[in-house]
Parts: C-alpha cells; sequence; structure tokens
C-alpha cells in the first residue's frame, strides 16, 4: 500500500534539510475532479500532498519547464528537484536523463506504485455521465470508482472509467528512483498492451483513412498536446519557424519563401502533418503517459498514434523506452538484424 | 469548414483533362544512389521521367519532415534510395536511415495512405538499371493508385 | 412575444427552421457536448451542462480565408474576397454566458470598424438561448461578473424550461422571424405561465455559484499588482496550452497568414486564424525578445484583459462566467481562484 503520509514525511525531511529547492508532487485543486500540481517549497505545505486515481498530470513535464524557466531567472539555485513520479512518469523522466536534459543530480524521484490500478480517464468518466462534471472520484475497495457528481453520486466499474494506458500498464511503478513507495506492481490483469492500437490497425485502409480523417478536421492546432508532453522540449519547434533570420538586407522574395514546413491554419491536411511529425519525433520516446489525450479539448484518441510506433519499436527493435537512462535512443541506434525487406 | 470538391478526373494548367501522370519525388543520396541515376542517363536507358530527382548527402539526412512534406505538396510518389547496407559512404548513415524509414512508413500506413506510395531502395552508383526499373516499376504502380489526396494540402 | 412550446414539439421546430437555415443544437458525440448540425430526425434534448467549443465559432471561424491572390508574372496582383457565403443557421441551447460573450465579441469586430468578415456570420446566425434552471457546471460564476443564468444579451430567443414545456421569449427581430416560421406549433403565454418563468428565474439566480467577491477590488487589485511575483506561484502550472483562450467565448485574437500553394504563378490565400496569448511565442518579435516570455506574464495578462483592460476600455466585463476555462485547464488554473487571491491584494 502506498501510505501517502510516508511521502509526506520524506518531502518535509527533504525540504528541510535543505536538500531540495522544491517538492513537485500533486495536491487537491479546486477546478475540477483531477488533482492539480503542487510546487511545494515549505515543509508545512507538503501535508496538501495526496497521491489517488485522480493524479493524473505527468510531473517530468515541469523537469522541463523548470529548467527552462531557469534560463531567464536571475537566481541560480542549482539544489535538485524532487518529483512524485508514478510508473509512466518514471520513465519519462528516465528518458530525459538518456537525452541528457538533466542530469541524474538535479532531480530526485519520490517513485510511487500504482497498486490500485491506475488514473481515471476525464473522458471515461465524462462518457460514463454523459458530459456531466464529476467533483469526486476514488477507488472502493471493490473493483468500483466511486463518482460523485454535483447531482449526486453513483459507482462505475473501474475498467469502464480507468485510463486505457493503465489497463494495458506493464509496469505500474518507475524503475528508476531515490525513493519508493508501495510494492513493485508488474501486471495487472485487465487487458494486454497495445490493446486499442491493435483494434485501430485492424481496420481496413479506408476505414483508418476516414477515423484520422474525421479526428484531423476537428483540431484546432492549440498545441496543447505539444505544451504537456515532457519530450517537446525543443526551444523552437518545426511547427513555428519563428526564428527565421531577418536582417535589413533580407529581400521581401526571400522572406515569402521562407521554409513554412506547416501552415499555421487549421485545416484537415496541415493538422495531419503537424500530429504526424510529432508522432514520428517521439518514436521511442514517448512513454505512453497518456497526457497528450486527456489535454486535447477536440477529443482526439492521440495515445493511438504514439503507441502504435511504440509497439513497432519493441516488435520490430526490441526497444522500451525509459527504462534505463544508459540506454540509446531508438533512432540513434541501429541493429544489423533491422527489416530490410521493405527495402527494394 | 470548406470543402473542396474532389477532382473527378486530372485536369492540366489549360483545364484539359488528361492521362493522370504520377509525381515522385525521389530522396536520392549523393554517393549511391544520385550517381547511380546519373549512370542511368549517360546510358541512355528509357524510364519515365516523372520522379523529381533531390540530392542529398545521405539517406541518412532524409528527415520524415522532407517524406511528410513532399506528399503534403502533393506528390504522389516518395522514393528514399541509398547505398547498400555496408556500403554508405559515411559508414553508417543507411543504417539509421533504414530504421528511421521503416518507423515512418509504419506512421503514413497508420494514418491510412496507400503504403506504396512510399518506397525505399538500395541503389548503387553502378546500378543504373536498377534505378530506371525501380523508378519504371514505382510510376506504373503510381499510375493505378491515382492522385494522392489524403495527405495533399487542399488549398 | 412569448409563447410556450411544449417539449415533445421542439424537434417539430427545429424540422420547420431546417427549410431554410443549418440547425445545430449541442449533441454528445467523442465523449463531450458540443454544436452539431442537428440530422432530420434526431431528438433534440438540452440536458447538456454547457458544451466545451463556446458559440463564437459560429461568427469568429477557427480558419477564415479572408480573400485569395494571384500573380501572373509581369502582371499586377488579382484578389478575389472570399466574403463567408454561408447560409443561415439556427442555432439552439446557447447559455446565456455566450450570449453576453456574444455582445462583447459585437463590440471588438462591429465598433468603430465593422468587420465584413465577422458582420456576415453575425448577421447571419440566430443564437436560441436556453436559461440555466441550475448551474450548468461546477465552475460558473455569470452572478459575480455581472450576468444572470437568464440574461437575454445577445441571444435573439430565450427560452426557459418549465414543466413539461418551454417558455419561449423571442428578444430581436430575427427571433421573432424564427418563431414565426412554426407559429402553429406554439401556444400563447398565459400569467401563469409568467409566473412559473419568475419563480424558476428567481431560483436559478438564488442556486449557489463559485463567487468573486467584490470585482472592482479585483480591478484595483490586478493594477496595484502588475509586478507581483504572485503571477509566476498562480501560473506555476501553467503548460501554455491555450485551452483557457480558445475555449473562450469571449477571446477573440486572431493571426493573419498568406498561405503560399504556388509560386509561379505567384498564388494563394490570405488566411486569418485564431491566435492565443497563452503561447509562448505571442508577443515574440522580429528582433528575438518576448517581453512576455514567462507563463507568470501570459497569464497576468489574460486575467487583465478579461477583468480590467476590457472594463477600462468598455465599461463592461469581458469575462462572462461561463467557467470553461477553469473545467478544460489541464492543470487547475482558476479564474476565480486568482481573482480572489488579487482582491485580497488590493488593499496592500
Amino acid at each position: 500500500m502506498v501510505a501517502i503520509e510516508d511521502i509526506r514525511a520524506r518531502a518535509k525531511e527533504l525540504l528541510e534539510s535543505g536538500k531540495v529547492r522544491s517538492v513537485l508532487g500533486y495536491r487537491r485543486g479546486t477546478a475540477s475532479v483531477l488533482a492539480e500540481p503542487a510546487f511545494v517549497t515549505a515543509p508545512e505545505d507538503t501535508a496538501a500532498l495526496v497521491l489517488d486515481a485522480t493524479c493524473v498530470e505527468n510531473l517530468a513535464l515541469y523537469l522541463v519547464n523548470e529548467k527552462k524557466r531557469q534560463k531567464t531567472q536571475r537566481s541560480q539555485d542549482t539544489r535538485p528537484l524532487a518529483v512524485v513520479a508514478k510508473g509512466c512518469d518514471g520513465r519519462a523522466i528516465t528518458v530525459l536523463l538518456q537525452e541528457n536534459y538533466i542530469k541524474r543530480d538535479e532531480v530526485v524521484i519520490l517513485g510511487v506504485s500504482c497498486e490500485n490500478g491506475g488514473m481515471i480517464d476525464t473522458h471515461k468518466l465524462s462518457r460514463a455521465l454523459r458530459g456531466k462534471a464529476a467533483t469526486g472520484a476514488a477507488f472502493d475497495g471493490n473493483g468500483g470508482i466511486k463518482v460523485a457528481f454535483t447531482a449526486g453520486e453513483t459507482t462505475v466499474p473501474a475498467a469502464e472509467v480507468l485510463a486505457a494506458r493503465c489497463l494495458e500498464c506493464t509496469k505500474a511503478y518507475p524503475l528508476v528512483s531515490d525513493y519508493f513507495f508501495g510494492d513493485k506492481i508488474d501486471e495487472r490483469s485487465y487487458s494486454p498492451r497495445f490493446t486499442a492500437v491493435s483494434a485501430i490497425a485492424e481496420k481496413s485502409p479506408e476505414e483508418r483513412s476516414a477515423f484520422w480523417a474525421g479526428h484531423f478536421e476537428r483540431c484546432i492546432r492549440c498545441y496543447a498536446c505539444r505544451a504537456v508532453c515532457p519530450m517537446c522540449y525543443c526551444d523552437e519547434c518545426v511547427v513555428d519557424s519563428t526564428s527565421f533570420i531577418v536582417n535589413p538586407t533580407t529581400s521581401a522574395d526571400e522572406k515569402a519563401c521562407r521554409i513554412r514546413w506547416i501552415q499555421r491554419s487549421a485545416s484537415p491536411s496541415e493538422n495531419a502533418m503537424y500530429h504526424m511529425v510529432r508522432a514520428i519525433h517521439l518514436a521511442g520516446r514517448c512513454t505512453d503517459c497518456g497526457e497528450c489525450e486527456r489535454v486535447c479539448p477536440v477529443n482526439i484518441p492521440l495515445r493511438l498514434l504514439n503507441t502504435m510506433l511504440e509497439r513497432e519499436a519493441l516488435e520490430m527493435f526490441e526497444y522500451a523506452p525509459g527504462l534505463d537512462p544508459e540506454q540509446p535512443s531508438l533512432i540513434s541506434s541501429f541493429r544489423d538484424g533491422d527489416p530490410n525487406d521493405f527495402i527494394r | 469548414m470548406n470543402k473542396v470538391p474532389e477532382a473527378v478526373e486530372t485536369r492540366n494548367d489549360k483545364n484539359e483533362v488528361q492521362d493522370f501522370e504520377p509525381k515522385v519525388v525521389a530522396f536520392l543520396c549523393k554517393w549511391c544512389s544520385s550517381a547511380g541515376s546519373d549512370l542511368a542517363g549517360v546510358s541512355r536507358l528509357q524510364y519515365p521521367p516523372n520522379a523529381v530527382p533531390i540530392q542529398v548527402m545521405c539517406s541518412g539526412s532524409v528527415s520524415p519532415m522532407y517524406i511528410m512534406s513532399a506528399f503534403n505538396k502533393g506528390a504522389d510518389g516518395v522514393l528514399v534510395s541509398g547505398c547498400h547496407p555496408g556500403d554508405c559512404h559515411y559508414l553508417k548513415g543507411n543504417f539509421y536511415a533504414r530504421r528511421r524509414i521503416y518507423l515512418v512508413q509504419k506512421l503514413l500506413k497508420f494514418i491510412g495512405l496507400e503504403p506504396e506510395r512510399f518506397r525505399m531502395s538500395w541503389v548503387s552508383a553502378a546500378e543504373g538499371v536498377k534505378y530506371a526499373e525501380v523508378v519504371t516499376d514505382f510510376v506504373k504502380d503510381l499510375k493505378a493508385l491515382g492522385p494522392q489526396r489524403k495527405l495533399k494540402a487542399k488549398v | 412575444m412569448e409563447m410556450i412550446l411544449k417539449k415533445d414539439r421542439l424537434g417539430e421546430w427545429a424540422a420547420k427552421l431546417r427549410g431554410s437555415a443549418e440547425v445545430f443544437a449541442p449533441v454528445f458525440a467523442d465523449d463531450s457536448w458540443n454544436f452539431c448540425k442537428v440530422e432530420p430526425g434526431a431528438e433534440l434534448t438540452f440536458d447538456h451542462g454547457n458544451t466545451v467549443r463556446p458559440a463564437k465559432g459560429f461568427v469568429f471561424p477557427q480558419r477564415e480565408v479572408l480573400y485569395r491572390f494571384r500573380q501572373e508574372s509581369g502582371e499586377a496582383p488579382q484578389l478575389t474576397p472570399t466574403l463567408p457565403a454561408d447560409g443561415p443557421a439556427v442555432v439552439f441551447g446557447v447559455r446565456p454566458c455566450d450570449g453576453r460573450a456574444m455582445v462583447r465579441n459585437d463590440k471588438v469586430f462591429t465598433c468603430g470598424f465593422a468587420d465584413p468578415y465577422y458582420q456576415a456570420r453575425r448577421d447571419r446566425v440566430v443564437f436560441v438561448g436556453l436559461a440555466c434552471n441550475a448551474p450548468p457546471s461546477p465552475n460558473c460564476f455569470c452572478l459575480s461578473v455581472g450576468g444572470s443564468p437568464h440574461a437575454g444579451d445577445g441571444l435573439d430567443v430565450l427560452m426557459t424550461e418549465l414543466d413539461g414545456r418551454y417558455h419561449v421569449k423571442a428578444l430581436t427581430a430575427k427571433g421573432k422571424e424564427i418563431a414565426g416560421i412554426a407559429e402553429a406549433l406554439f401556444d400563447k403565454a398565459g400569467a401563469a405561465d409568467s409566473s412559473e418563468v419568475e419563480k424558476v428565474h428567481a431560483a436559478a439566480r438564488s442556486h449557489p455559484q463559485r463567487s468573486i467577491a467584490a470585482m472592482e477590488k479585483v480591478a484595483e487589485g490586478l493594477k496595484r499588482n502588475f509586478d507581483s511575483p504572485q503571477w509566476d506561484t498562480l501560473a506555476q502550472a501553467c503548460i501554455g496550452c491555450g485551452a483557457c483562450t480558445y475555449l473562450c467565448p469571449s477571446c477573440h485574437c486572431f493571426d493573419i497568414n498568406d498561405e503560399v500553394s504556388s509560386h509561379s504563378p505567384l498564388a494563394g490565400e490570405r488566411v486569418r486564424t485564431w491566435d492565443n496569448c497563452q503561447f509562448p511565442e505571442f508577443t515574440m518579435h522580429t528582433s528575438g525578445h518576448n517581453p512576455r516570455n514567462t507563463t507568470g506574464a501570459r497569464l497576468r495578462q489574460r486575467i487583465c484583459h478579461k477583468l480590467l483592460y476590457f472594463v477600462e476600455n468598455h465599461n463592461i466585463q469581458q469575462c462572462t462566467g461561463c467557467g470553461r476555462c477553469i473545467s478544460h485547464c489541464p492543470v487547475g488554473i482558476d479564474i476565480v481562484r486568482v481573482a480572489n487571491v488579487m482582491e485580497e491584494a488590493a488593499g496592500q
């Protein structure tokens, strides 16, 4: 059992001893049923830390954001950040370590096990409540999730409301951590890995084309998926093309003809380009935290794109991201046995 | 949402109906495949002129963006061609290409693009004949598939 | 013009309207409620709380072509205007907060300079509002910003759900027209109906909502605390996704880009798209300097625009209290909480 008091105590100790400059965890929010990210600097505020089925955010994102923030701020507090990390979050941190975006001594990982069964999926919750807003959600200890909403409360079978990635999870705890809370649970008995993406892959090409065309048509290019992804840390994204160097001698023709890979406006072809570019840049790096799908305001099933490539990486190249900070990245490594039959 | 009506037949700039001629964008590595295509030319081999060659230093330098952008701008088919494994001028570039292009191919297929529109080949500087064959077969297959509409920007 | 429509006749009204307009209503699809075209024969019910995407999309679309251009070499460029030519649309189920936001958008797009693209769409769309008998969302706060669960501003018709029937009040000429199309379906509203509406509206107003204590003090607090480090703390979790802005019924910033499809001859479109002050590059200069390069600065901008600058410029709150930015923020940033923090800081 993950005892939240243990996490709070450890966080308090780390802050009191001055070992870390801040603890990133979860606390109850005012905005929705979900917990919100907490940036705790005062030891007494650790009492507000929580850990339950609503702690869906991937806090690895804030390691990236804090690092970027440090560049613009004057104070150079170089102490590490402590971060509460579930399995998928911990793998994301490992990828950041592997890519040298952060150094091992810049982070103190408070690994937690998702013993109860995982995190709720807000879209599935919305589906179960037919669009009504939930105000609370918790495991009832009996294979169900008790959901409270403004007009009352109801209990839903856990599998109906838990995130698909949690149902398919094969390692519900981080492999790399400084402190660990809970028991190491490997597999859950819900469904095999890649169930969701297999369903789409098995459709006919025409069905798949229509499926994705329908979704990309709705995309409003808010870039929430990119903003929430810890792996999308490029200072300038290829979609934005803002730092084209313009000086007094740049001709109008040059300015007009600069490379613009993807148009700004949200039309289906440009949206498809954006999502494909993002997916391929995440190949071998995405650890399926599911945040991209959660934050999408128009409910595009983005996870499918990333897990499809994750499945290929595993089946074809025996590569799984985020297991070991020393492993090479998928695309900057190769084996002699890599598939060759598709090449003439 | 503005919906552009699908063209039933292809028309040229003068709005005349014509046989569909697929546009192929071919990324050819400088040291092998581009030289191979030159050899095909110098040998006066006859093959369809539909492929626009773009010379890259190495097949390993072909970014997935080039491929997707080619489809976005209207290419009916995209070819990436490099040195044979073991013969890369930069020793390992084509091994990286092999892995990366495999993933791009899977992604394009997953989105619903016909997989036959995107190909990769190993063509050495001495294989002018092979290059001509690769392009000939590609153009033939693309003619059967028709114009690429799934990823093309609709303006 | 006040009428009564029996609930089971709502579908017939929509069917009559479909003869001359596209009919939209909240539909539950892909796990959320949004305005979608109502197919013939589809049931029309109003159990939607509020839609995720606001009604502003009908007058201010995400992507809009302003004109097309084409230039043969050596000749003058040809510009082809592309004013919207969509037919009339009727949108059911619009909440008063979205209607009031429309009034704010009208101020921006039609006062001073009348934006022809906005105006063309605004003229063609009819908003049929639905009063909120209970707050549609746990994050509603319309009362705090001068609104109400049964306000009619910006709407053409206001419907109120009563027992077994709707009270229907036409508020504008467009509203009268669409009610007139189906005159036979309506009954005249009597004194008993009117008093039930009064009761329902009064009950709706007294329903608890989230609240911001004193808006003038909030404005004062915002002015005084421009440089406060509080903003960085409040925005620490912000990921710059822009959901708050895109889903806000009164946010209206836009970008304009030329999308060139061919270079010879030069041809393309000038396209207007939504822009977002929460995007990091929103205020990026060509020199590379970015005056708002922190999430704190960008959050401050949005809150001040809504609760201070718009008030100073137009004398009304720009925020209409729909609560979407709160409900859909992935990390729980909460305008009500921020406003209350600023209100407390007003005295300092």
